[in-house]
């Protein structure tokens, strides 16, 4: 799985994260935090190759196989509504974020599901 | 945002119409392949010890891989014919790896059937081939024959696809070994087919919502064939009604998405 670091706790180049300028140039993707948006920072991740196996090797680390019953999603996963596999991120995932799932070529932007968990709806435009 | 080399950069920064070259390129496919078929020729790890199995359970299983082939070979005559049809580079270009795909799953299956001791795959198929399974490939080739890529496409790549996938996944979950191992290399594959064929539709039907209409009048059409058939591959796989899986769960999620329910 991924380990949780505090982006208060380091700045992001330390963590190996892109500087948020390089950030804000791509609406819809993952954004930095607005100053003064009253949301907590977001957490950062470094991920570990699972052994997924269905993209080139430098995008393994960012999909994981779902495991079923008894798995659960850390705040940087959501599952991708067409193929169910779980993609990740460097950071934790929020609603209005853009995700690909590269195993099916999906868009989707992240959302607050019903049961207030994250899920996913896939864009077509 | 072009890819990066940056250990930070990740693929959901690439702009759009970036990653939509990168999915549907040779390459991504080439190197996705290699990932999960290395050191599997025809599907399956060599060194793998196949299991035995008694008279029944071998005739359904060769019941069963029968009908995949007819599904593959569907996909292969379809997608092949579809090249031609195809709007712009990305899609031509995804299309023949998808070609690629379905012989390659034709050619695992057929396998598979000589390594249960069938002397004539070809022939065991076309005897043992599904009517209604049959009757779908004819419309699907159908629709290739006089350049209806929606309906096509759909036919292939969401409503046959989608049952594959479910039906596959669930095989391998009860399968002996080697064909468990055959099946997971065509799951990986059919992952790639069914989004291409949901995004394409997705984007075409977002320009064009009239299309809607049109293409569930062909799933009503269309649906009781692939369903009922597959409803047969259970049964082949030795299941009651009972104990199958919600079959077409997922294939009816993509058919909400796409705003084809009637």
């Amino acid at each position: 799985m991924s380990k949780a670091t505090d982006e208060q706790t380091a700045p992001a180049e330390e963590q190996g994260n892109r500087p948020a300028a390089a950030y804000e140039s791509v609406p819809g993707t993952v954004q930095p935090d607005e100053p003064g948006d009253g949301q907590a920072p977001r957490r950062t991740y470094e991920l570990e190759d699972t052994g997924f196996r269905e993209v080139p090797k430098r995008w393994r680390k960012f999909y994981r196989v779902w495991q079923g019953p008894g798995d659960s999603l850390a705040p940087n996963e959501i599952i991708c509504p067409v193929c169910k596999v779980v993609i990740r991120s460097h950071r934790e995932f929020r609603p209005g974020d853009r995700a690909y799932c590269m195993p099916c070529m999906s868009r989707m932007i992240v959302v607050r599901m019903p049961d207030g968990t994250l899920g996913a709806e896939v864009i077509y435009q | 945002m072009t890819a990066d080399a940056s250990p930070a950069f990740e693929p959901h920064q690439l702009d759009e119409e970036e990653f939509l070259r990168e999915v549907h390129s040779f390459s991504f496919w080439f190197e996705a392949v290699e990932g999960y078929l290395e050191g599997r020729p025809y599907g399956a790890d060599p060194e793998l010890a196949d299991e035995p199995l008694d008279g029944d359970d071998r005739d359904r299983l060769i019941t069963t891989l029968c009908n995949y082939c007819v599904g593959e070979v569907t996909a292969l005559d379809a997608s092949s014919g579809l090249v031609r049809l195809a709007p712009n580079h990305h899609s031509r270009i995804f299309l023949a790896t998808q070609v690629a795909d379905e012989a390659r799953h034709v050619e695992v299956f057929l396998r598979r059937l000589d390594d249960l001791g069938v002397l004539d795959g070809e022939a065991e198929v076309r005897a043992r081939a599904n009517p209604r399974l049959e009757e779908f490939r004819r419309r699907v080739l159908e629709m290739v024959d006089r350049g209806d890529w929606e309906a096509a496409v759909f036919a292939q790549n969401v409503l046959l696809e989608s049952m594959e996938d479910t039906v596959f996944r669930f095989h391998a979950s009860i399968a002996d070994p080697v064909t468990r191992q055959v099946l997971e290399g065509v799951i990986a594959d059919e992952r790639r087919h069914l989004g291409f064929g949901e995004n394409d539709l997705g984007r075409r039907l977002a320009r064009d919502p009239a299309g809607r209409e049109r293409l569930a009048t062909i799933r009503a059409e269309l649906d009781p064939l692939v369903l009922g058939s597959f409803d047969g591959v259970y049964r082949d796989l030795g299941l009651s009604r009972a104990d199958q899986p919600s079959l077409g769960r997922d294939y009816l999620a993509a058919v909400e998405r796409l705003g084809l329910t009637t």
